[in-house]
């Protein structure tokens, strides 16, 4: 109703701010007001005066404290950390990245060191895995000895720790070495497994008690298993 | 505190947050979850659903604190705005139903006497907007009382007051236009 602007002494837009901030409009025109609003800062301003001389009258309602889980709600729907760097390294998944990221580059260099070796060693990864589910990328470096290991996707257990295996062709699983979820792990080669740990046998990891499987042969579940193959 | 001092915290905590403070919202929501889930339940008359409303208040303030100005705004008047905006906007989807007893304006009277100041207001403005607000005629004063506290439309407000349409709309109109020259410094 554009009927009462003309008496008013008031621009038309000054009373549609009045309308706004006061909060009688609906429909349409609410949705029309607010498109405005982000588009004309002038038009903004009138709504926030009005919306300056109206807020004292909120003084008459009296104050009502919200129940806790308000707060805990609230907190749950914010998005992770904005503080980016701080965050980074919280993450899981950013060290995840780093491990796998790391285990290439280490079989990068194993390579280099393969071709520029005077005595050759092969180097060999394993993909451990379950149904297509990666939990660790193992990469045997037989120059040095050691065999690194990175977690990929392997969620933590706290009451038990992840066993690394190996099983030549046809043999039983001999104990390797104790892994970390959440982070790159490197294993001198015990002597036992020299000349073991070479294309075709197997790598598994079992879920074990704190300090290892107790009998020299896994007691947990598997979760995963991969071929060592020449890189 | 006093009044300044809240501001002051207030307006330096919206600054942090617009930063991506946590602990800066949580000071806001300290400070002032009390008095807008009074605004909101009292627009909404539903506390599940005050709730839920309260929780976007939070949200909102939390992707909008950098577009506050401290320069043109209190962050009260600020805070209240956005709870009554998210308040009315869960009431026009219509999931709930509205305040829509018949408005009496002979029989107008406050909420709760607005003698008790909070730390939040002041006490100087909120008597000088009493005042202009006294000096409208009882149905204007009803009207605005209707659309400010229960969130009405002009629609609900003329059926409330059974006047026509185009009559609210001019009550409503004239009433704060009235307020606005009253409230010229």
């Amino acid at each position: 109703m554009s009927v009462t602007a003309d008496h008013s002494g008031l621009p038309e837009d000054e009373l549609f701010a009045a309308e706004v901030a006061l909060g009688v409009l609906a429909g349409p025109e609410r949705s029309a007001a607010e498109r405005r609003m982000a588009r004309e800062p002038t038009f903004a301003a009138l709504v926030a005066a009005w919306e300056e001389r109206l807020s004292p009258w909120a003084a008459e309602i009296g104050e009502v404290a919200p129940p806790p889980q308000v707060w805990e709600k609230i907190t749950a729907a914010l998005p992770q950390e904005r503080g980016r760097s701080a965050s980074l390294w919280n993450s899981l998944v950013f060290w995840r990245v780093f491990a796998v990221a790391s285990a290439l580059a280490a079989a990068c260099l194993a390579i280099v060191i393969y071709l520029g070796a005077a005595r050759p060693g092969e180097p060999l990864v394993a993909t451990i895995e379950s149904g297509g589910q990666r939990s660790f990328v193992a990469t045997v470096d037989a120059t040095r000895g050691t065999i690194a290991v990175v977690p990929a996707a392997f969620a933590g257990d706290p009451a038990r720790v992840p066993e690394l295996w190996l099983i030549p062709p046809g043999g039983k699983p001999l104990p390797v070495g104790l892994l970390s979820a959440d982070k790159p792990v490197v294993i001198a080669i015990p002597a036992p497994l020299a000349g073991q740990a070479k294309s075709g046998a197997t790598f598994a990891v079992s879920l074990e008690p704190p300090g290892g499987s107790p009998t020299g042969a896994p007691t947990g579940p598997v979760i995963g298993a991969g071929k060592l193959t020449v890189l | 505190m006093d009044l300044e001092a809240n501001r002051a915290l207030l307006v330096a905590a919206l600054a942090r947050i617009a930063a991506g403070d946590r602990a800066a919202l949580q000071t806001v929501y300290r400070l002032t979850s009390a008095k807008l889930f009074g605004v909101v339940l009292r627009i909404l008359g539903e506390r599940s659903e005050a709730e839920d409303v309260l929780q976007e208040v939070y949200l909102t303030v939390w992707r909008k604190a950098g577009a506050f100005d401290a320069t043109r705004a209190s962050p009260m008047t600020w805070l209240i705005a956005i709870a009554r905006n998210r308040a009315i906007d869960r009431l026009r989807a219509g999931r709930i139903g509205r305040r829509m007893e018949p408005i009496d304006a002979a029989t107008d009277v406050a909420d709760a006497a607005p003698g008790a100041q909070r730390v939040l207001e002041d006490s100087q403005t909120n008597a000088r907007l009493h005042g202009c607000l006294d000096s409208l005629a009882a149905h204007e004063r009803a009207a605005l009382r209707g659309a400010f506290f229960d969130g009405n439309t002009y629609e609900q407000l003329a059926q409330r007051m059974t006047v026509p349409l185009g009559t609210m709309k001019s009550w409503v109109r004239r009433a704060m236009i009235k307020l606005k020259v009253c409230l010229e410094p």
